[in-house]
């Protein structure tokens, strides 16, 4: 074999991490060369924190209108790939120079090729979640496209975790969905969502055992949400105004036949899934009635008859034949009148309860304990299929029994279960039936689900909820006890649900109601995507992560996250932007147009007390654009900025400065010590400051403060390399080594940094860097192409 | 024209088109229209799905000229350019007419009126496609070479990152010796290292390196030819001329310093000296510091002479920027001097102090090491008497304005960057010139070492005032610009320039002076002088075509027959 040069073993020249102004530059640069480029994103769009700017200094351009052709140009690149919504997990460099990225793609739960980016999922999403893009000042949907300009444009659903009510439940219920739904008056698509898991509902919304309501977040405040009490809400309401199902047969057909022993809870779901499935379905049961459990074993106080029966309902209407009075004693017969699956959905024998007609014509149970649970009834099929010693079916973790043909769940197999779980065995049968008919492969893992949502993250996040009380607490407010109890009691009404699912946390961010499935034109939803991993051999890596702003929380005197009216320079931006959230500049309080501004510079930069001496660079000059655009967009409006020194360093941005001073900006010359609430007019703020010029303490009223944070090192990049670290310099910026002769060259040969990772930038010099890097990237893919292995 | 084949497509775009916009009504209007063979409606044109059934379109139907009508032609032209080539359709003979921007969105209150310019706007889309022919990229092969203007830092640098890269570096300078500034400095802020160590280092790497050609006392003399493929003349020594060819050109050629008048600030005593001057006298000797034969114990700097200044009757061509480097660099002087002698008093008096970014640390170095600063006003700046003891006079803002005197035994005017007078080759090159005098970017944010001049790229001092790091990131960053356009061999032009109707031209030069390209030349045709344009160096713009007398001139894919047809069909439509 001829020797060849190290490269071309690669799957790309240079790994760039990091998709905002730094990365796309690298990229763009690089794939320009004609190196091979993979650049990782860790967000759903490319374009960093540049693209969510309003407009940017001294050109004043629209920061849109310059990054997106970037965005469009690394995009379209011939030699860039852009891999979004992905981490790196370690970078390993070998021997021979070149390096091993181990990465995954995050699932968006939206296939990518299949979405169009057209938004209707967003529109259909019932859960809104704080806007990041918009720092936080107004709200967005869970499914969502990151941003009007976000590249690739396509939705993701921004899950976190899956919430404990919907991970806790045996049967499969989506508790939180149906929940949601009621929340947003979708009480019809409530029943419908719910319908997808079983059509056991108006029983389950009284006998279920709701563990749902134990696990649920809001239980560690004033009490859980009444998620049950819901439930039974958009059962009684959809069975009051639908006394039959609106639906029948389904049209397309299968030409599989199934035999479902036992009419109960396993067995009705199993058959309503199937059927809805086109296949063709016939449920034997011994008892009289269909219902098993739900209609031998709970008292009619606790589940009405016609509840039950209006719920079976739902599982004929799909044509589903229900053969009472019919014991099955052979699966042989079975199979030879031409059915190819069996399910076994058996009870237990119980001692039944004894019934009694009263003189007013209702039924009542006498014996109040619904029946002593002996053992399994699997007698009759002993010879056909393995039983364990108890006389429980024995099967695999596919629900399968020693006949291929034959599945199991219910009681018969586990011995008692809650109907709730007995529906999830139900659900879980017809499943694995549905694969078995259909010659695929049976597989326990496909039943995975997310893992669940961390619960205490959920409380911190919602350590400044407002109260509101379950009403089953409030109805028994300012009553007697024996009427509060009573009251409590009562079905919701429609206004009662809608509070109580308003009670709902949200805690997975996605509730699975399955509006976006509903909605989607090209049905690109897939709640079943999972991480994608990637094993990638490059010649070289840019770290080009960017920065993290100054969380001003950590200056408690300004009062930012106490005071609505102080806000970021970040969400300033924002409200000045052409994607702003309000279309105008309103204070966060009351929505009012603020008429006096004040800027206080140097927030978390220059600054002992956190820790962070540097000089971030770009605060002076953003402060100065903004107050120009403020002066622009309320031209009414007074700005103060209060400043320690002016730092107008770059290519016309002392002119910039002069034109701000020029258009009437009052510059004040002093260090901010403290911000306080204005006891007069409400929302207003006392900025009490040194003014330098005076020399004496002053203090001044402002209808809105506006922290000019500084820009902080990100260090996520700094524990990913196997085997080493990358040096870093005293602030935990990646370092390099020589930075006056050598930009971007870190301690790790072949690794170099781009932009604000190395140290706080404005565009223009991350630009430059960002070129430079890139060439020290090419020169070392260079050498190495000189490396024969 | 009635035998062309077209297609056209109309896109929903979600609803964004079609909740104001009939679409259905857009597609039957004109699915019978001359030339049209094919009239269909997407969701979205510009899902894969619906690109790969549109160019099976292409191909069944062998349509030679597409439509869409869907959103602006900056965001999707480019998609449905490269569809159509995949198609095996000429890319120019797709055209793209926006009814989202122009008609859904302008009109959302009128339905009926945004579906009726949107038919129109499809006819003249329609018009222009029946008039457009089949167009190929201005293909230009490139030589692998790149000059460098100027051996200073930047230059020498990218000099060594060319190579690097396989891309040959002629790297011309005019002085005898190179190296520029950096070579006569001394300890240099942040890393401490001296200055002629730095360029020494740097020359002996050039010197080995092969594939850079280093000519000193040389200057440019010509240029011709066009991006990726100019000839050069290059004078050398008193006489020598050499010819090159290169396919890119970085200008570094660098800074001067500010020199103050005899009368700012005192410059005319001996005592009264530039940083740049102080920074020298510090490289001579150890311990206590002589200037001038006499021992210095108390230093004064005076901070912004010759930087931020503004018009005024003795300073009629301010220059307005901020230097950038100075602040820090007098600092870095002063933590200097202190480690000579601790024992001299230093007083800084500025406006802003911009140690920006990790500088910020020598600011705090400066102040814990004794430096005392003081703030002017620019309306009131300093004034330094010369007779007698030499003392500067200062209204202090950090102390209320008050006055504040002080005897010094030395003023160093902390003196800025200011653009090098470059006439020559300015001319030869037709650099753009900034309001700052420095040399222009096409943008300061986004193409910070591209020029208006396709291949002519600037870096370093010579664009705005910087540090040495700046200065080297910049270099690298034009070398960066420089391979992306060498390494491949060849670069692609647009072809929608402009062309001349040769018959008509009678030259009468209106054209040339309208081009700010340079792209039109005269050429002999017929026995007559005509205009002819150099396609390589026109950019389409259009700025000849309505200043010629004759209508000679025309711009590809925008002719005047083109938009008259465009809005003929328009207008007829919206008559109706």
């Amino acid at each position: 074999m001829l020797p060849t040069d190290i490269s071309q073993e690669l799957d790309y020249d240079i790994c760039i991490v990091g998709a905002g102004i730094a990365g796309m530059e690298s990229a763009l640069n690089l794939g320009d060369m004609g190196y091979r480029v993979l650049l990782v994103e860790k967000e759903a769009s490319i374009g960093g924190k540049m693209i969510l700017l309003s407009k940017v200094f001294p050109t004043l351009d629209c920061a849109s209108c310059i990054s997106t052709p970037k965005m469009a140009s690394a995009a379209h690149h011939p030699n860039v790939t852009i891999m979004v919504y992905s981490e790196i997990d370690e970078i390993e460099r070998k021997e021979n120079g070149t390096f091993g990225v181990q990465m995954h793609q995050k699932p968006t739960y939206v296939d990518p090729n299949a979405c169009i980016g057209c938004g209707q999922c967003e529109t259909a999403c019932t859960v809104a979640i704080p806007d990041e893009f918009n720092f936080n000042l107004d709200a967005r949907r869970v499914a969502h496209i990151p941003f009007p300009q976000a590249v690739p444009k396509k939705a993701i659903l921004q899950r976190n975790g899956q919430s404990p009510c919907n991970h806790t439940c045996p049967a499969g219920v989506k508790p939180h969905g149906y929940t949601s739904l009621v929340r947003a008056g979708l009480h019809d698509a409530a029943f419908e969502l719910h319908l997808e898991t079983t059509p056991l509902i108006g029983s389950l919304s009284r006998a279920c055992y709701a563990p749902c309501e134990k696990e649920c977040t809001r239980g560690e405040f004033e009490g859980s949400v009444q998620i049950r009490a819901i439930k039974r809400f958009i059962a009684d309401r959809y069975y009051e105004l639908n006394s039959e199902p609106n639906y029948g047969p389904v049209k397309e057909r299968k030409d599989k036949r199934i035999a479902i022993v036992g009419a109960g809870p396993a067995g009705l779901n199993a058959a309503f899934q199937l059927a809805r499935k086109g296949y063709d379905v016939t449920i034997f049961e011994a008892e009289e009635k269909a219902g098993g459990t739900m209609q031998y074993g709970i008292p009619d106080v606790r589940l009405p008859k016609d509840v039950l029966e209006r719920d079976i309902k739902n599982v004929t209407a799909l044509g589903v034949s229900i053969r009472t009075n019919t014991k099955v004693e052979s699966l042989e017969k079975l199979k030879q009148d031409g059915f190819d699956a069996v399910f076994l959905g058996l009870g237990c024998s119980r001692t039944r309860s004894k019934r009694e007609e009263s003189a007013d014509g209702t039924t009542s149970v006498k014996t109040k304990a619904p029946g002593r649970v002996r053992s399994p009834n699997t007698t009759p099929f002993a010879d056909e299929i393995k039983l364990a010693a108890n006389g429980v079916i024995e099967i695999n973790k596919t629900l399968q029994t020693s006949l291929p043909y034959v599945f199991a769940g219910g009681d018969a197999v586990t011995g008692p279960l809650t109907i709730t779980a007995a529906i999830g065995q139900g659900n879980q049968a017809a499943y694995f039936i549905e694969q078995f008919l259909q010659g695929h492969p049976l597989n326990a893992a496909d039943l995975k689900e997310l893992e669940c949502t961390d619960k205490l993250a959920v409380i911190a996040r919602e350590a400044r909820l407002s109260t509101r009380k379950p009403t089953k607490l409030l109805k028994r407010e300012n009553v007697s006890k024996e009427e509060g109890r009573k009251a409590a009691k009562l079905p919701l009404t429609e206004e009662e649900a809608r509070y109580s699912a308003n009670r709902c946390l949200d805690c997975g961010n996605c509730s699975e109601c399955h509006q976006c499935v509903s909605v989607c034109p090209s049905n690109a939803i897939d709640f079943s995507m999972q991480p994608i991993h990637h094993q990638i051999k490059v010649g070289s890596v840019i770290i080009a992560t960017g920065f993290e702003l100054f969380d001003a929380h950590r200056k408690p005197t300004f009062g930012f996250g106490k005071y609505p009216n102080v806000v970021t320079a970040m969400q300033m931006d924002r409200l000045l932007s052409p994607t702003r959230p309000f279309n105008s500049v309103l204070r966060p309080s009351d929505g009012k147009e603020p008429d006096n501004i004040a800027f206080v510079l140097c927030v978390g930069s220059r600054d002992s007390q956190v820790d962070h001496r540097l000089c971030s660079r770009v605060c002076c000059m953003y402060t100065a654009k903004q107050a120009q655009l403020i002066m622009g967009s309320l031209p009414l409006a007074d700005v103060t900025i209060y400043y320690i020194d002016i730092r107008a360093f770059g290519k016309g941005y002392d002119e910039f400065y002069e034109q701000a001073k020029g258009m009437g900006v009052d510059f004040v010359h002093g260090k901010v010590a403290d911000i306080t609430e204005s006891s007069e007019d409400e929302g207003n703020l006392v900025v009490r400051f040194e003014n330098l010029t005076e020399g004496k303490i002053e203090k001044r009223e402002h209808d809105l403060v506006v922290l000019s944070v500084g820009l902080l090192p990100n260090t996520s990049a700094q524990g990913m390399f196997r085997g080493t670290s990358i040096e870093a310099d005293n602030f935990r910026y990646i370092k390099e080594m020589d930075e006056d002769m050598e930009p971007g060259v870190t301690s790790i040969d072949g690794v170099f940094v781009a932009g604000a990772a190395n140290a706080a930038r404005d565009i223009p010099d991350t630009i430059l860097h960002s070129g430079a890097a890139a060439v020290q990237a090419a020169a070392y893919i260079e050498n190495l192409k000189g490396l024969v292995c | 024209m009635l035998n062309r084949r077209i297609g056209v497509f109309i896109c929903h775009c979600g609803g964004n088109i079609s909740d104001y916009v009939d679409v259905e009504e857009v597609r039957k209007s004109v699915e019978n229209s001359p030339g049209v063979v094919l009239s269909k409606k997407h969701m979205f044109t510009c899902s894969d799905a619906a690109q790969t059934e549109m160019m099976k379109d292409v191909l069944d139907e062998k349509l030679d000229g597409l439509v869409i009508a869907s959103c602006s032609p900056k965001l999707h032209l480019h998609t449905f350019r490269s569809m159509s080539e995949r198609a095996g359709l000429n890319p120019y003979r797709y055209v793209q007419v926006n009814i989202r921007e122009q008609c859904s969105w302008a009109h959302t209150d009128n339905m009926r009126g945004a579906t009726k310019k949107a038919i129109a706007l499809v006819e003249a889309g329609i018009a222009k496609s029946c008039l457009m022919p089949s167009l190929s990229t201005i293909r230009v092969e490139t030589v692998p070479k790149a000059l460098i203007i100027g051996a200073g830092i930047a230059g020498l640098r990218s000099a060594l990152s060319l190579a690097r890269l396989g891309i040959h570096a002629y790297l011309i300078e005019r002085e005898e010796q190179p190296g520029g500034w950096v070579g006569n400095l001394g300890e240099l802020f942040p890393q401490g290292k001296k200055g002629p160590s730095l360029i020494d280092s740097l020359l002996e790497q050039v010197r080995r390196e092969e594939g850079i050609t280093l000519f000193t006392g040389t200057e440019l003399l010509e240029k011709s030819g066009n991006i990726g493929n100019f000839t050069v003349k290059l004078k050398t020594g008193q006489s020598d001329t050499i010819s090159l060819n290169v396919g890119a050109i970085i200008v570094t050629t660098g800074f001067d310093t500010y020199a103050p008048q005899k009368t700012e600030y005192g410059f005319n005593d001996t005592n009264v000296i530039t940083l740049a001057e102080y920074e020298r006298c510090l490289q001579e000797g150890t311990g206590e510091i002589q200037y001038n034969g006499h021992t210095v114990k108390r230093v004064a700097y005076i901070y912004c002479v010759g930087s931020r200044q503004k018009t005024s009757e003795s300073c009629p061509s301010p220059n307005t920027q901020c230097s950038r480097y100075c602040c820090t660099s007098a600092i870095h002087a002063a933590i200097l001097t202190h480690k000579r002698d601790a024992t001299v008093g230093q007083y800084h008096l500025y406006r802003d102090i911009r140690t920006y970014g990790k500088y910020e640390l020598l600011y705090d170095e400066a102040l814990n090491l004794g430096s005392i600063f003081l703030r002017f006003d620019a309306a009131t700046p300093p004034t330094v008497h010369t007779d007698g003891q030499l003392r500067v006079n200062v209204h202090d803002t950090l102390t209320r304005g008050e006055e504040i005197e002080i005897d010094a035994d030395l003023v160093v005017l902390v003196t800025g960057m200011v653009p090098r007078e470059n006439k020559k080759l300015v001319n030869i090159l037709k650099l753009p010139i900034g309001k700052d005098g420095f040399f222009n970017e096409i943008h300061p944010k986004l193409r910070p070492v591209e020029t208006v001049i396709d291949g002519v790229f600037i870096a370093g001092t010579c664009q705005s005032p910087k540090t040495i790091s700046e200065s080297v990131a910049s270099a690298l960053s034009a070398v960066s610009k420089t391979a992306g356009l060498l390494k491949r061999g060849y670069v692609e032009l647009e072809p929608l320039v402009a062309m001349v109707d040769a018959d008509r031209c009678v030259w009468c030069d209106e054209c040339t002076k309208a081009c700010p390209y340079g792209a039109i030349q005269k050429v002999e045709h017929n026995g007559k002088e005509v205009a002819e344009i150099i396609p390589v160096l026109c950019k389409g713009e259009g700025a000849c075509v309505p200043v010629c007398p004759k209508d000679a001139l025309d711009v590809e894919g925008y002719t005047d027959h083109q938009i008259t047809a465009m809005i003929d069909a328009f207008s007829k439509e919206m008559a109706k």
